[in-house]
């Protein structure tokens, strides 16, 4: 349980560095399936795809429905939510320092321009 | 321990200025003091920039009754089209990420591209880059 208050972000976005799980996400978005549904598109074994659903859900990105034999995904977008709330900051922050470092630069050369005009030139 | 696995964030901006003086704003403390980390109501109270690779930075801004250290090191600076350097916050984490500044003369001014990665340098791992584009592709699809 402590494990995963700690890196709960890491371990989602190492969940979705996989390109496979990526697209098994994008057809939960559609519906709950399977994972025998899951695994077809991508001629992989049953195995391999409950060790994709394994990784998806270990990072809280989805919840398994058990009906007597069979195992239903569907999508838990919470820590979803909270990797592009993360990634959005950042994206925020920097284009908020890159627009005032365009601000100093164009006061710097109003300033200039002033200067320039005091000593007698125009325009 | 998966490398290249944490996001990069990427963020595009065009200048009327040339890429020389753009370049420089990163460098010159005077310059820098006055838009890099600063927060509209903090108040800059140092600026230490050693402008060499392998040279340090420490920009601390007060915030109120707090004051927020900023500091890394410069790891390439290729002026005026490249900087890359280190960055960590200690008061908050102990994590060292990396940023990249690209900057592309243009025919008037120029476009500077910068790259965040959240990750430590011995990490880093290209073919991860875009976080925002798989992401908002995904949100797109979840929405």
């Amino acid at each position: 349980m402590i494990e995963r208050r700690a890196a709960p972000l890491d371990r989602v976005f190492q969940a979705l560095a996989d390109p496979t799980r990526r697209a098994m996400l994008r057809r939960l978005a559609k519906r709950e399936q399977s994972i025998g549904e899951l695994a077809a598109p991508f001629r992989m074994t049953f195995a391999a795809a409950s060790k994709h659903v394994k990784v998806l859900e270990r990072a809280r990105l989805l919840r398994r429905r058990i009906q007597g034999r069979s195992h239903f995904c569907r999508l838990e977008p919470a820590s979803f939510a909270a990797a592009v709330g993360w990634l959005r900051f950042y994206e925020r922050f920097w284009t908020g320092q890159l627009a005032a470092l365009d601000a100093v630069l164009r006061t710097e050369d109003t300033d200039a321009a002033i200067s320039s005009g005091k000593k007698g030139e125009n325009t | 321990m998966t490398p290249g696995t944490r996001p990069i964030v990427r963020v595009t901006h065009r200048f009327n200025a040339p890429a020389e003086r753009v370049f420089d704003s990163w460098l010159d403390p005077k310059t820098a003091g006055r838009w890099l980390f600063a927060t509209p109501t903090g108040r800059m109270v140092r600026v230490e920039i050693d402008a060499r690779i392998g040279g340090q930075f420490i920009i601390v801004e007060r915030r109120g009754a707090e004051d927020i250290e900023h500091r890394g090191e410069y790891l390439d600076i290729d002026r005026p089209r490249r900087l890359i350097f280190t960055f960590g916050v200690p008061k908050y984490s102990r994590d060292m990420t990396r940023v990249c500044v690209g900057i592309l003369p243009r025919e008037t001014g120029c476009e500077l591209t910068l790259t965040h990665e959240g990750v430590l340098p011995e990490f880093t791992d290209r073919t991860n880059a875009g976080w925002m584009e798989i992401l908002a592709k995904l949100a797109a699809d979840l929405a």
